[in-house]
């Protein structure tokens, strides 16, 4: 065994440090530490889960995908920025920690258990980054390949989920008595189906059970499969499979990443392999193997990151601008995109009889659908793994608007025809849905600074009032807050435009006044 | 010319050690091998030499693990022609070789504990790293496990200047037989529970004259402007030119540490009742200190054991027990 390890080296630094405490404690152990690795001295103190994370995400970053992609980024003060090129694109260099989202990304799902899907060109790496995932939930690398899928065209349901027993389907009385072979990948804590746009629309609806309710069923057998992180890969999102994705199934997806280029100048790192006959999924540290155990502790640390109220209204706000469709319903709880979309209705036509809103400022108008509520767990559960990451208890704006485009991707899809991709300085936005996305929430967090709601949010404050219960509140009382309730809906309702959050604020408002009306009604009754 | 043990030995793994070179460069692309080279000459044939003096049949693993530990630490720019600091180098060519037959036993070990000991000496601003290999150098024959060379190390490293592991040495020393304790601290005839009792009691033990800390940067010191002083429980914090630090400091050294400008405002700012400034005096108790700094704008705070004056006029601070 060589003394050095080229791929298996973990940094002895702590990956995020933080500010030193104020109690200070001296070790005179620190004489003996250095480069050199004392063996006997070795034993590994207990590091923090989230430590441990940011070690394995920094071990594959840099001796494993080579992804020098920064595309999420932080900063701590002033950043320094360049504009390039004809089109003046801003190079950003961050000042602080920043991330590969190809990386980062999955991992977080690892962590969370959730679902990612990979996209992007042949051969950037995607089987190999949810390869490494697989190995990171302590399976060995051929166990982790030969339980991992591969979409192809005559991909049945047996070939997915399980095969009965050849002998009891003949000998069987009843289906009770036919034994199910199930596939091993059904047991794995990290479940991989490579090209999954490959797989047969049949087929599609069956995996779509399993990553959807988490068991499998073959002749009224039920397999329970046990909580898994899941990776899906598919060389185009768009349809460009052998088969169209069912929606149901690209709707279980919570995460989406793209596989960026190669960057050739990288190409030393690919030199080293091949002089060194190595594959980093064999060579993965054993310090940075995470147990089923670890995996739960870290979901519970994660869930229990909190969002704060600023955070969370920021978000309100940005997912109250897209599903508005005043033209769509002729009652109020109706003007929606889905309506529309249920109905089958002429977008276009719908969109003609609009009754003069600026179209550019509407956010709304720039997508054909809204955002659901699977979708927005999906976005609090990544922006707290994000925290967590990071090392912070709390969630602030900034993780928030670094992991929603990525959870939006396949989500919230653009309107090419809005007037907003017609001006030059967005044009390329109808390719980069990403960068669509963060300026999307960008421009929702100019318009909530805009209207000043941090401060002034009067249908914020009577849903704390509501939120305080209603126990020991007066009739009186509850006449006052009616009469508030409706005054509030007519100032904000004369002589102005409907918007996207202007509209849940009034469903908001009805929902508390048809409360205080029915708890009104109990009052009088007593 | 390499000792013809070293030689031997090199020569019969030639491919082995070849290929560990290799690969060292490819992990350290600026790895200079000719200054590989002169450190395998004058760092790694001294204890080869001595190990297989001491026991022969060893000399082959030593050389093994000191070979690869040579080319990390020659990758590292820390050893070699080259080195920024030269202790490391004579640490590996002076004090190892005196550790022959821990060496034998456990050469990863030793020589690792040493030379992470050399690098961390040479960085603690303030230390006396020449100090501590010279004692350690002077102990070696005493020394008969690890253990027993990792608790004299601290001991050693903290009599050496590195004033923050004085609870930490004092703990290793308390787990050295008696006598190896006592020769540590350089009393051979004393009582080791009385002279443990009597260094816990008192960091200032054997130093009554204090120490000064501190000059101007500009001339290679440690502060920009005159420093500002209040007392901890741990040492002094410190602000100097909108920098702040911790100082810590006793009868063996004084060395800084970074601190953060809310420690400094937390710190307490009073000043003992049993201290006093009078023109150029300083009083404690019923002792009388003339300063040799002028008189006004002299500020002084004081911890348990430790009173620190500072002037408007100097960038140094004086230190003086308070005992």
């Amino acid at each position: 065994m060589s003394a050095f390890n080229l791929f298996q080296r973990l940094s002895q630094a702590p990956t995020k440090p933080k500010a030193a405490p104020a109690a200070r404690q001296f070790d005179v152990a620190d004489l003996y530490q250095g480069p050199i690795a004392l063996g006997a001295e070795g034993e590994e103190q207990a590091r923090p889960f989230d430590e441990k994370l940011r070690q394995a995400y920094f071990w594959i970053v840099n001796h494993a995908i080579i992804s020098p992609h920064y595309d999420i980024e932080y900063n701590d003060g002033p950043s320094q920025t360049y504009s390039v090129g004809d089109s003046r694109r801003t190079l950003n260099l961050p000042s602080a920690q920043s991330y590969s989202s190809f990386i980062l990304l999955p991992l977080l799902t690892f962590a969370t258990r959730r679902k990612c899907l990979f996209v992007g060109g042949p051969g950037r790496g995607k089987t190999a980054s949810a390869l490494l995932m697989g190995v990171l939930a302590g399976s060995t690398v051929k166990e982790v390949k030969r339980a991992m899928q591969h979409g192809h065209p005559q991909m049945t349901v047996a070939d997915l989920l399980g095969n009965p027993l050849p002998a009891d389907l003949v000998n069987a009385q009843s289906m009770d008595e036919i034994r199910i072979a199930w596939r091993a990948w059904l047991g794995m804590r990290v479940k991989i189906v490579d090209e999954y746009n490959r797989i047969p629309t049949r087929t599609q609806s069956a995996l779509l059970t399993v990553m959807g309710d988490n068991y499998a069923e073959v002749l009224n057998h039920i397999y329970e499969c046990p909580e898994a992180a899941w990776y899906l890969t598919a060389n185009d999102d768009q349809g460009g499979g052998t088969y169209q994705v069912i929606e149901a199934l690209r709707d279980r997806v919570d995460v989406t990443v793209q596989a960026l280029a190669f960057n050739p100048r990288f190409l030393n790192e690919l030199l080293l392999r091949v002089e060194e006959n190595v594959r980093p999924e064999e060579l993965v540290p054993p310090e940075i193997i995470f147990t089923e155990g670890e995996v739960d502790q870290i979901g519970v640390s994660i869930r229990q990151v909190g969002i704060p109220d600023a955070v969370r209204r920021r978000l309100e706000f940005f997912a109250s601008q897209f599903e508005l469709f005043e033209t769509a319903g002729g009652q109020f709880e109706y003007m929606t995109k889905d309506t529309a979309r249920l109905a089958g209705a002429d977008r276009g036509a719908a969109q003609a009889a609009d009754n003069g809103r600026d179209r550019l400022k509407d956010l709304g108008c720039q997508t054909l659908n809204g955002i659901s509520v699977r979708t927005l767990m999906a976005l609090l559960i990544y922006a707290k793994a994000m925290a967590y990451f990071r090392g912070n208890g709390e969630v602030e704006l900034e993780d928030l608007r670094q992991v929603l485009p990525f959870v939006l991707h396949n989500k919230l899809q653009p309107d090419p025809d809005a007037p907003f991709f017609a001006l030059p300085e967005n044009a390329a936005y109808r390719s980069d849905r990403l960068g669509w996305l963060r300026r999307l929430f960008d421009l929702s967090n100019d318009e909530f600074n805009r209207l000043d709601l941090d401060r002034d949010d009067p249908v914020g404050v009577l849903s704390a009032e509501f939120d305080l219960g209603l126990d020991g509140v007066s009739e009186r009382e509850t006449l006052a807050r009616l009469n508030r309730i409706e005054k509030l809906i007519g100032e904000r309702t004369k002589g102005r435009k409907l918007y996207g959050p202007l509209y849940d604020d009034l469903l908001k408002l009805k929902y508390l006044h048809q409360r205080y009306t029915n708890y009104r009604s109990w009052l009088r009754s007593q | 010319m390499i000792s013809p043990a070293f030689a031997s030995i090199l020569a019969s793994g030639r491919a082995q050690f070849n290929g560990r070179a290799a690969e060292a460069r490819r992990r350290f692309p600026s790895l200079d091998m000719a200054a590989f080279g002169a450190f395998l000459h004058d760092g790694v044939d001294p204890l080869v030499v001595a190990v297989a003096a001491a026991a022969p049949e060893r000399a082959g693993g030593v050389t093994l693990a000191a070979y690869d530990m040579a080319l990390e630490l020659v990758g590292h720019g820390l050893a070699g022609p080259a080195a920024k600091n030269p202790l490391l180098n004579s640490v590996w060519r002076e004090l190892a070789p005196s550790f022959a037959p821990l060496l034998a036993t456990a050469p990863v070990e030793v020589l690792g504990m040493l030379s992470n000991a050399a690098i961390h000496m040479a960085s603690v601003a303030g230390a006396r790293p020449a100090q501590w290999q010279r004692e350690l150098a002077a102990l070696a024959a005493q020394i008969a496990t690890v253990a027993q060379l990792r608790a004299v190390g601290q001991v050693l490293a903290w009599r050496a200047g590195v004033a923050h592991f004085r609870l930490g040495a004092l703990a290793a020393a308390d787990t050295l037989p008696p006598a190896l304790a006592l020769a540590a601290f350089g009393e051979p005839a004393a009582h080791w529970p009385q002279v443990h009792a009597q260094l816990l009691a008192n960091p200032w033990r054997g130093n009554a004259e204090g120490r000064e800390f501190g000059s101007f940067s500009g001339l290679g010191g440690a502060f920009g402007t005159p420093p500002q002083v209040r007392a901890t429980n741990d040492g002094f914090v410190v602000r100097s030119a909108e920098r702040h630090y911790l100082l810590v400091a006793d009868a063996c050294g004084a060395v800084l540490h970074s601190a953060t400008a809310q420690e400094f405002e937390q710190a307490p700012n009073g000043q003992p009742s049993s201290v006093r400034v009078d023109g150029a005096s300083l009083h404690i108790g019923a002792r009388s200190i003339v300063l040799d700094v002028p008189p006004g704008d002299i500020a002084i705070a004081a911890n348990a054991h430790t009173v620190a004056i500072t002037s408007p006029w100097t960038h140094a601070i004086r230190l003086l027990p308070l005992a």
